[in-house]
This record gives C-alpha cells, structure tokens and sequence, in this order.
C-alpha cells in the first residue's frame, strides 16, 4: 500500500491454527509496518481458496496497528501482557484484534534476534502513545494523492447547503435557522463550521459561551416537534458564575419554550445513562466472552452463558439506550413536546439517543445513504471524539468508550427485529464496525470538524500536500469489489412508497389527535426512570424553576410510556413509519455476526440465515428473468437487472459464519467432542486431517 | 353473558363463552373477539379450541388473584377471569359491570369444574372425512415395507411377531428385525429386555450403518441361556461391530424435564416478576436450555458415529420409552433429508414416537390423574427441532409455525395420535374398547389431518419457502459400507459421556464383576487397544453426502430461546412479522 514502510519483520513464524492446543498451523514471515501487522504466509494460498467476501485493505492475515487490541507473550506457558519496554522474550505471541480476531503466533523457530526485534517492534508500534500527525492516514494521503472528487449519496454536512436542505426535508425551517457564525471556528473548536439553532436565538447569546449552553437543532418530527441537543456548563464552584450560567439559560430557554405553542423537555443523559466507564468495563467484560484462546474454553463457558452474557451488563446498556430513545420518541411523537438533551460536551450519549430517535422516527435514515448521512450529521460533524474513544493514538485509556460501537449494537437491535424496514444489512453494520480501525479513512480519526480541518490546512506551508484529501469510509469501493458490496444491501428492503393520500391521512389525523391533548399537561416524573430526582435536582438548580414547573412528579409519565409502547406494538408494523424496538427481556440480542464469527465451533456448514438468504435471492432473480422475459414480449424496455450474488450462487454449501469465516478453517470434527478425541491423535491422524480439508473444499 | 376479553392493551371485544359448551363433557367456550390483533402464529384466535389442555384459572378481584381448583366457593365476585393456557397463552376475561351479575360466579365456577370434569375422560368427538396425508402411519405392514424399501436396508424384514400385542403390549404390531432371523428365534429374546422390547431397527443410514433402539436388559433375564445367541444376533444385526449408546448417560431425566419446563413456563408467563436485566440468569436457570443442548449434542454424536463407518449403533434406554425416542427421531432428523420434510418428519413422528409406544397419556397429562408421571418430552423434542431449524433454516421444508401448530396440538384431545400411552390403547380405542365408557368408539382422527383445524392459508404457512431440497435420492443408493472388517469379531463399544469405551461382552453381567442391574460404564477408557485408535481418528471418508447429514452447533451462544413458542403469552415480545415467517418476507421481496 502507498505511503506504508516496512518496519520490522521475522521469519520462519508459525501461525497456530487455534482450534485446539498443539502447534498445527503455518509457517511464514511476519511483518510489522507503520500500517498494519501483516503475516506471509510460505505457501502461497491457493487461489481456490481466495475468500469470495474479500476486504481489499486488510487480507485474512492483516491486523492494522490500531485494530490491535491487546498483546500478550507466552512464557513456559505462562501468559503475560506484553507492553513497554520486554526484559525476555516470548516465544509465542498471542494477539487479541478489536474485531475480536485472535492471532497465535509461534516464534519457538524463529532467530533469537527476529524474536526480539519483531516483538518489540510490534509492541512499540500498537501500543505506545503517538502524535496525531503519525497516523498512517497523513502518510497515506500524502502518498496516495487524491482520487477524483466522487460525489457520493451521502451527505457530509461541511456546506451550509446540506443543513439547509435537511431543515427543509423535515420542514424544520420554520422555526430554526442555520448560522455561519462559525466560519473559521470562531465561535468554538467543538462545534462544526455551519449548525443550526432556533431562529429567534440572538447572535451574542451563541457567542457568550463559545456554543455552550445553546440548544442545537438536531431533527425535527412530521408534527413539527424537535430533537434538540446542547452541551452542559461545568459545574462551577462560583455562585457567582452559576448564577449567571442560570440567568443565561433562562433566557435561551425562552426562545424554545413558549407555552402553549411550544412546550419543552430536558433529559440530561450524563445522569439517566451509565456513564462512559461503565460503558467501557462492560464492553470490556462482554468482548472477553468472545476472546478465546481454544475450545475447551469455549465449551466450558456454555452452561453458565446466559449468566456470564447478564454478568456483563453490556445488553442491559443496550437496553437502556433503546429505551431512552423510547422515551424521547414518546415525547416528539406522542406529546409534540420538543425534547433538548444535555450532555456535557452533547458527543457522547447525545450521539447515540439522537442517532438513534432519528433511526427509528424516519425511515429516510434506515437507508444506506440516509444512515451514513445522519452518521455524518451527528456524529462527525457533531464532533463525537473519534480519536480519544476509540484509543486510536494510545494516549489516554481513560478516554476510551465504544460509544459508536453502542450505538451501533443498537441499531443492530432493530435491523434484527425489523430486517424488512432497513436498505442494509447486519454485514453492513460489521463491516462498519470494522472500518473504526482501518486507518486510511478520515471519517473515524478525529475529535472533531475542527481537528480534522486544522490538521489539513496546517500542512498549508508545503504547497504540494495542502490539496491532499483524505478518503472517507463510505466510498465502499475502496474495500470492496461490487460483487462484495452487494452483501452490504438488504435484498429485502423495499422503497418507500411515493407519498400517497392515505399516508397524508395519516399525518392529518395525528394532528388531529395532538391538537386535542392538552399541550400543557402538568406532566412528571417519576422517582424513577425517565427524570430521576438527581436529574430534577439538577435542572432545578441549573436552569432555573420555569423548567421544574413542567416536570412535577408522579408517575404518569411512565404510565405514558408504557402506553405508547405498548399500545404501538399492538398494531401491525409499517416499515416505513415509526419503528420502536422490542426491549425486554428476551429481546435484545446478542450481535452474533460480529461476535461469533470468528470461532470456528459457532459455524454451521450449511446453516444460519445466509441459507435462507440464497434462497431468496433464487427466488427474486428468478422472478426478475421471468419479468425480463414478459417485458421483452412486450416489447418494453428491459428494467436494469440487479446484481446478482454469483458468490452465493455458485457456493451450494455455505456456512453460518458467511461472509466472514473461512471454510478451509473448519472440519467435521467439533460434532464429535473434543476431550475424546483430541488426546488421542497423532502426527498421522493430523497428517490425514489435513488431507480431509481438501476432500471437504472439494466437496463444497 | 358479556365479557371483555381484555390483554395487555385492553383491546374491546366480545367474548361468548357459550354455557352450553360449559355444561358438556368438553368445554369448548367461543371466543369471537372484535379487532383482536391477528395472532401472528394462527391466523386468527377466534372460536379456537380453548381446551387448550387443562388450565389454571385465577381469580381477580380487586387487584387480588386466587387460584381456583374445583373443590373452591367463589366468596366474592370475580372481576376478571384469567386462564392460563398450558400451551403458554394467557387468557383474560373481564366481567361487564365491575363483576357486580351474579353470571359471574355463576361462569367461572362453571369453567372450574368442567375444567375438573373434562379430567375425568378425555372428552372426544369428532367426525370428519378421514385424511388424505402421505404420511405414513405404521399401522399397517405395507408402511413398513415401504419405508424399508425406502431407507434400503438389504438386510432386514418386517416381522409381524407383535401383531396381536402378544410379544409385548407397548411395541408396536409389526418390527424390522434382521432378515436371517426367524420369529421363532425371535420369540426368544423378548424376555430378555424391560417390558419386553427388543431392539429393532430405527433406520439404516446409506453408508451401511444402522440405527437400532432397545430397552434395558431386563434384571432376571439368564445369559446361560441358549436364546442368548439370538440376542447377539440382534443387537450386531450383521455388523462386526455394534456401540451400545446410553441414552439416558448425558441426557436430563423426564422428572429434570418436567422440573426446568414448569419453571420455564412460569417465567414465560406475562407477569413474570423477573426483570429485564435479569431475564437471562433466570432463562439459565431454567436449564431448559442446558436439555436442548444436551440432546442435540448427543444426537449429533451419534449421527456421527453412524456416519463414520458401518456399525450397528444401538441405543438403549431402560424403558425405551421416552429419550430413546426422543434421540432416535433426532438422529433421524439431522442425517435423513427426507425426515425434514414434512410427511417424512410425520412418518418419523408415528414410527418414533405414537406406534414405539411413548407414553403420551402419562407424560402430558390430560387426564390430570397423576402429576407424578407428567413429562413434558415431546414438546423437549420439538424444541430441539426447532433449534435446528433456526440454524439450517433451508434445510426444512416446514417452518416454525407448523412446529408450534403441533405444539399446540400436543394439549388437543380430539386426536387419537397424542391420546394414548401405546399402538395397543389406541387399538382398542378404535375398536370400542373399555377405555371409552360409550360403546363402538367413534373415530378419533389423527393430528396429521391439519386441514381439520388449520385453514388453507394457515396450512400455506407450514411450508417453508426457503426449503432447499437436497440433491434427493441421498438413501436408496446402498452403497457397499466401508471400512469393511475391522479384525476381531463382535467389538462392542459402549458409548456414554462422549466416550467410546470397549466391552467385552454384549451382556454387561458376562464378566461377572459388574452389577447386573446397571448398564453402567464398563471400563476406564485408558485400556484401549490399537483397533479403537483407529476408530477414534477420522475415518476416511464420509460416505454420506454433506447435503444429508447436518451437524449443530450446540455451544452456548447457539442454544436459543424459542421466542413465538414460549412468549406468546406476553405480547410486548412478539415480532411483527417474526423473523422467522418467511412467506411474508419472500412475499415482501417479490414486491421488488
């Protein structure tokens, strides 16, 4: 690849088949470079075997050095986390990827000085804290000088003519204006060049607090109804500054809260949501059931697996990430309420609740374009800290949540329990989640608009390099062939209908019903759920009592919430409206794709939903030629035919794991278990294990 | 008199339940419920039979609930009526006008005691035109040399030594025994297996294996005896070489299976207080899930070992009653194509379960006469299934719904398949016999007549549009077995805990120092001769084709929860459309 240097490397490494403990696998050389940890294998891979869902970036054997996650030496059978500066040197590495890959590397054959050279330059170069401006992503940039200007789908949200096209699609222009005010940052380094604020907020008011304190425009719901978000103050110690803090908000509060016309809500998410660190410790401990060295570990875990899975409380923090978004809905749809959430710099949870309420309340977003747009809107542009969360540069590890990859198991939720209501798949999202390590693209390298714009324009003195555009990841071509894009494109999805009368119908008949409910319910909250007392607490003292006023306590509101919960699904689903997610108990899963895919005991030969999928794709081709064939007698102009899934076609056997596991990877054998079987094999058995591997490719 | 029938959402409708259905042997109330949701599993809840097995009525009044047995006096006015279904549904019934008619007690002490009543006889009556299915019953012999023929097992007869129950009242009348056989020898060995049942051929597996099931042997049976011989000849049925699998080593007991289903069903139950966050420890701690996983896993070792070579695979449970079906009929599933579609998976159901004599009557308990015996391990079975579906969803050419449709089925006491304890009752049934108090019983009709229940479009349902057919003809073709003679005549291997170990004889109390009552493990497995090592390592080919065998994957995260089954009680759960019904989602992507 351009702009990538060879850093280190060693030979004559075997890579260890994980399957079970003894030392099968390949041998081949291993690499270290500025981009990637990279293992050659000697035998150069049939090119039978060539994986048909291939990722043109990063081969089977590519880990990136950001994709590292932990590094552990093996010592006399010793494990041992590997970092700083080695004393002895391990003679098997084993690497843990934030894709959940696993790597056992053997380096008992391997020349003392390679070992040492190799290790320490795979530990120093993946984990050591970096400067931004070492990220492989300016050396590849500056290397790979720009591709043409693709116009994409996607809206980036960096012109002022993408927010005011979005104001008019949701017909949010009436009351909300977008501000230029931050043309060169001036008003703040955390807010994007162009954004968008009530229109009848004044001008020194946005610039007072450099953006803080000034609800931001998000979205806004067909009955005009908004999702607004706006960054807390820290909290002062000066009574003083508090009070003026107060004064202040009382005055911007003003402009949005006009009853009975307007009627506001504020949720403060860094209250009602865990908090970043307990995001983080969960996923810690959840990606740790997926992280397995061998089998037995494997099976062992199986009969406490729903409690070790509850142990972890990451679907629980699903969970309460849909519920919340839930709620918000309830607000903007069910009581025309405008909904502000706060948040202290509103890029963290902010992102998530407001991605995903716009996910589920406008099925623009369930679109592959329309997801990445609203990618764009809320989380690049809303400067979500890319670069500190996902730990790209090792500086701080306290910074780092898997916020995205939150939000992203969210959306999963309702993919799963919706697929027709989504253009993309579950393979979209994995991929997605993948590309947070791929460091080529600008999309997930940075804080914030500003960062990335500085750190473009700071190379302005070498005339060459000022003109050098980064890649962004939703060109897919870059990764992926178009026989590969196809799997990122949900076969099931249907368009949304042209808007028809009784849709219209629809629309009228809610305003209808809105406008008959009192706009001014003394609505409450409860002691739990929706407002706890800190929140009330804390609202009472930061923005003053006209606030508190609307949010007496009692417990209807959550009796609202659960009537329009479950009063919405008791009606049929309209995949193109309102989509609310199932949230108890058993319904929130487990993202088994991204999960699962890499251990070889979770794969069906044959099997899982890629089965169902081939069949359906069968059939709707089918269909397609039968129509080819009528319009042709018709003397009609031929439709354009889709692509078709040759790879799913031609593959008559695929298994569970598709498209990501390998099939060379997998035996018959976990039928049988392995505490018989295991112990009693040896070199010939292995030896004649291996030759079965061909037999079974051949067979498929 | 007026009722509301309300769930969760209090949806206004008018619920019948007609008195005179109340007063008859069979309680039947109506329900013709107005703007109901569409349950997405049937269709349509109306005039369902709400006989869904005997329930549990509760009480509310005033916020409070009272179970109701037969023997209780209402001492206030109910408010509501709430049934709980057995097949997981829950029905409500609000009385009009707070409760305040005195029709109310009057209604639900009336349905208390028919519900008591109905124990007394399985109510039954109907009267339809007979079926039509290609199932194949295994009443008559020609069923059997039809499948015989089918299946391709060169070696073996139907015997009709049982025909008039005389051999023994639980098998059923007619058995494939090895053809060199004669049914005098035969006779002989009877006496040596627990009530009788001998091992009989299940199924042959194309590659020469086969699969054969027996009791345990029984305590005073004499292994001096000559007739000894004609047990061997039996059990090895030809082969050189015979594994003995204990069924009952790794799988739950019927009692561990009644134990986890009761407390499955009662987290299911809509106001189960679990929380949400705790909802998975709770579904563990069922260990409903751990069941499933042991038999899928059981069942697809043996499907492997059947796979592996040419043996004969014998599984052998003490009564040959209730997991030998179970693992039979799951083996069968995963390496016989033709058992997954839906008159092979009928086929094997009779031959399996309804003719081999499980204890239907006992282990569901319609007749509430004993609690003791109730076993759920049919329903076991179908879960199983449906594990497997969920993970070869092409594989099948019937869906979730047909599943659930004979789950449902299992508490409906119209049909003479799941009514009876063996092939023995159910004939003298059919002929009028004592078990039925009127004279010249009428027909009862059997489960796989669907279309007596299930409208066409419900039936349209059942068929799964993603079903892949195999490449077909897998059986028929016997094709020479391999692995042909291994040196050493009549190994015999016992298999339990995933472990083969070597026996060396047929009969456990042979060698003397073992129990004679026990099957239990014979020796440690260190002791194990070169000829086992090679059986251990892989063979050298799979003589199946990879179409015909499915292996699952029985590891935690696989092992699911059969949500449109067990959740249909709390609504908030269901999926509209559930993922599983493909029909609408084809039908969604043909509108492309």
């Amino acid at each position: 690849m351009r702009g990538e240097l060879l850093l280190c490397e060693a030979n004559t490494v075997l890579k260890c088949v994980q399957e079970d403990g003894s030392n099968r696998g390949a041998y081949g050389k291993l690499i270290c470079t500025n981009f990637k940890i990279a293992f050659l294998g000697d035998e150069s891979a049939s090119d039978d075997n060539e994986p048909e869902f291939k990722n043109k970036i990063i081969g089977e054997n590519d880990i990136t050095l950001h994709c590292v996650d932990h590094i552990y030496g093996v010592y006399d059978e010793k494990k041992k986390s590997l970092s700083g500066q080695l004393k002895k040197y391990p003679e098997k590495l084993i690497i843990y990827c934030k894709d959940l890959r696993v790597f056992h590397f053997c380096l008992r054959y391997t020349k003392e000085e390679e070992v040492k050279r190799i290790v320490s330059g795979i530990v120093h170069h993946s984990q050591t804290p970096k400067l931004l401006k070492r990220l492989f992503l300016f050396s590849y940039a500056i290397a790979a000088p720009t591709n043409t200007e693709t116009q994409s789908q996607t809206v980036m949200f960096d012109a002022i003519k993408d927010w005011r096209e979005e104001l008019e699609r949701t017909k949010g222009n009436m009351k909300y204006k977008v501000l230029s005010a931050n043309e060169a940052y001036k008003v703040s380094e955390k807010l994007p060049l162009y954004f968008v604020v009530p229109m009848s907020l004044s001008e020194e008011s946005i610039l007072q607090y450099q953006g803080r304190g000034i609800p931001i425009w998000c979205w806004s719901c067909h009955n005009g109804a908004s999702l607004l978000k706006m960054s807390a103050f820290p909290k002062e110690q000066e009574d003083n500054t508090s009070q003026m803090h107060k004064i202040f908000l009382d005055g911007v509060y003003k402009t949005i809260n006009k009853p009975p016309y307007e009627v506001l809500k504020t949720d403060d998410l860094s209250s009602s949501l865990p908090s970043l660190q307990d995001i983080q410790a969960a996923y810690t401990r959840f990606k740790q059931l997926f992280l397995i060295d061998n089998s037995t570990d494997f099976w062992d875990t199986d009969v406490k697996w729903f409690s070790l899975l509850e142990s972890t409380n990451w679907l629980e923090i699903v969970r309460r990430c849909l519920k919340k978004a839930i709620e918000v809905v309830e607000y903007l749809e069910g009581q025309n309420t405008n909904v502000l959430l706060i948040e202290e710099n509103a890029s963290d949870l902010c992102c998530v609740i407001s991605s995903l309420v716009q996910v589920m309340m406008d099925s623009h977003y369930r679109t592959k374009f329309g997801f990445q747009s609203l990618i764009q809107k809320e989380w690049v542009m809303g400067g979500h800290c890319f670069l500190d969360r996902c730990n790209h540069l090792r500086q701080s590890d306290k910074e780092e949540a898997p916020v995205f990859l939150l939000f992203l198991d969210c959306v999963w939720q309702l993919v799963q329990q919706y697929p027709p209501a989504f253009e993309f798949t579950e393979t979209y999202l994995t991929v997605l989640s993948d590309s947070l390590y791929i460091p080529i693209f600008s999309t997930f390298f940075f804080n914030s608009p500003h960062q990335k714009d500085t750190n473009v324009s700071g190379e302005g003195h070498n005339a060459q390099s000022s003109h050098f555009r980064f890649l962004t990841v939703w060109d897919w071509s870059v990764q992926f062939e178009p026989k590969a894009q196809v799997l990122l494109n949900n076969p099931l999805y249907v368009e949304k209908p042209k808007l028809d009368k009784s849709q219209r119908k629809t629309t009228r008949f809610k305003h209808q019903r809105q406008l008959s409910l009192p706009l001014t319910q003394t609505k409450s909250s409860p002691k739990r759920g929706f407002f706890r007392e800190e929140t009330d607490h804390f609202i009472k003292n930061i923005l003053g009592k006209r606030i508190s006023k609307l949010i007496n306590s009692s417990d209807e509101l959550h009796n609202n919430f659960t009537e329009f919960y479950d009063s919405w699904h008791c009606k049929p689903v309209d995949f193109h409206g309102l989509l609310l997610p199932h949230i108890e108990g058993p319904g929130i899963k487990v993202w088994a794709q991204r999960y699962l895919r890499w251990i070889p005991e979770a794969q069906l030969l044959g099997g899982g939903t890629v089965a169902t999928a081939t069949k359906i794709l069968d059939v709707i081709e089918e269909v397609q030629s039968l129509q080819k064939k009528m319009d042709e007698k018709h003397s009609l102009t031929v439709p354009q035919s889709r692509e078709a899934l040759p790879m799913l076609r031609n593959s008559a056997r695929l298994s569970s794991l598709f498209p990501f596991a390998l099939l060379q990877r997998h035996s018959l054998k976990p039928v049988l278990p392995t505490s018989t079987w295991k112990d009693l094999e040896d070199e010939d058995d292995l030896a004649k294990r291996d030759d079965e591997f061909v037999d079974l490719s051949e067979v498929i | 008199p007026p009722l509301h029938s309300t769930q969760s959402s209090r949806v206004p409708s008018t619920a019948v339940t007609s008195s005179a259905a109340l007063s008859s042997h069979c309680l039947r109330p109506s329900i013709h419920p107005r703007g109901w949701r569409c349950d997405p599993l049937m269709g349509c809840p109306s005039d369902r039979e709400a006989k869904a097995g005997p329930w549990r009525p509760h009480l509310n009044s005033f916020a409070k609930a009272k179970v109701l047995t037969a023997s209780s006096t209402l001492k206030f006015i109910p408010e509501e009526l709430v049934l709980y279904c057995r097949d997981f549904r829950v029905l409500r019934f609000r009385f009009h006008d707070s409760g305040l008619e005195p029709q109310a007690s009057q209604v639900t002490l009336a349905i208390v005691q028919a519900q008591e009543r109905s124990s007394g006889s399985a109510g039954t009556w109907y009267d339809s035109a007979s079926s039509s299915a290609p199932t194949l019953l295994f009443e008559s012999p020609c069923d059997w040399e039809k499948e015989l023929r089918r299946l391709g097992a060169a070696g073996w007869r139907v015997s009709p030594v049982n025909e008039r129950f005389d051999m023994a009242t639980s098998l059923p009348k007619y058995l494939w025994v090895p053809s060199r056989l004669l049914d005098n020898e035969l006779k002989r060995a009877f006496g040596h297996f627990n009530a009788r049942r001998i091992p009989r051929l299940c199924w042959h597996h194309p590659g020469g294996s086969d699969l054969l099931r027996t009791a345990g042997f029984h305590a005073d049976s004499d292994p001096e005896k000559e007739d000894v011989r004609s047990v061997e000849a039996l059990m090895l049925a030809g082969h050189t070489q015979c594994v003995i699998v204990e069924t009952a080593a790794d799988l739950p007991s019927p009692a561990e299976i009644q134990l986890s289903y009761l407390k499955l069903r009662a987290l299911c139950l809509p106001d189960s207080s679990v929380a949400d966050e705790k909802w998975l420890s709770a579904l563990e701690g069922t260990h409903w899930l751990d069941h499933i996983r042991a038999c899928v896993r059981k069942a697809s070792e043996v499907a492997a070992l059947l796979a592996e070579r040419s043996r004969s695979v014998i599984l052998q449970e003490s009564d040959d009653r209730d997991l030998n079906c179970l693992l039979a009929s799951l083996v069968q599933t995963l390496s016989d194509p033709h058992a997954r579609t839906q008159a092979g998976f009928q086929s094997l159901l009779q031959k399996e379960w309804v003719v081999a004599g499980h204890p239907f009557l006992q282990r569901l308990n319609l007749l509430r006469d004993n609690d003791r015996e109730e076993s759920p391990v049919f329903l076991l079975f179908l879960d199983c299934v449906w594990q497997l579906l969920q993970q070869f969803p092409a594989s099948f050419e019937f869906t979730e719904t047909y599943l659930v449709a004979l789950h449902d089925s299992s508490y409906i006491p119209f049909f003479s398949t799941l009514l009876f304890n063996c092939q023995w009752e159910r004939d003298r049934r059919k002929q009028g016999g004592c078990l039925a108090k009127e004279t010249g019983g009428p027909y009862l009709p059997t489960i796989w007549d669907w279309a007596l229940r299930y409208t066409t479009q419900q039936r349209a349902q059942f068929r799964n549009p993603a079903y892949t057919r195999g490449s077909g003809s897998v059986l028929n073709g016997s094709s020479a077995p391999v692995g042909a003679a291994l040196s050493g005549n009549g190994a015999v291997y016992l298999f339990a805990k995933g472990a083969l170990s070597p026996q060396t004889h047929l009969f456990p109390w042979k060698s003397g120092s073992l129990s004679r009552k026990g099957w239990r493990r014979a020796q440690s497995s260190e002791s194990l001769s070169e000829q086992d090592r090679s059986l251990r390592s892989k063979p050298s080919g799979c003589p199946l084709q990879p179409d015909g065998l499915l292996l699952p994957a029985s590891a935690g995260p696989l092992i699911r929860l059969w949500r449109r089954c067990y959740l249909r009680g709390s609504q908030e759960v269901q999926v509209m459309p559930a993922p599983g019904t493909l029909a609408g989602r084809v039908g969604v992507g043909l509108r492309l």
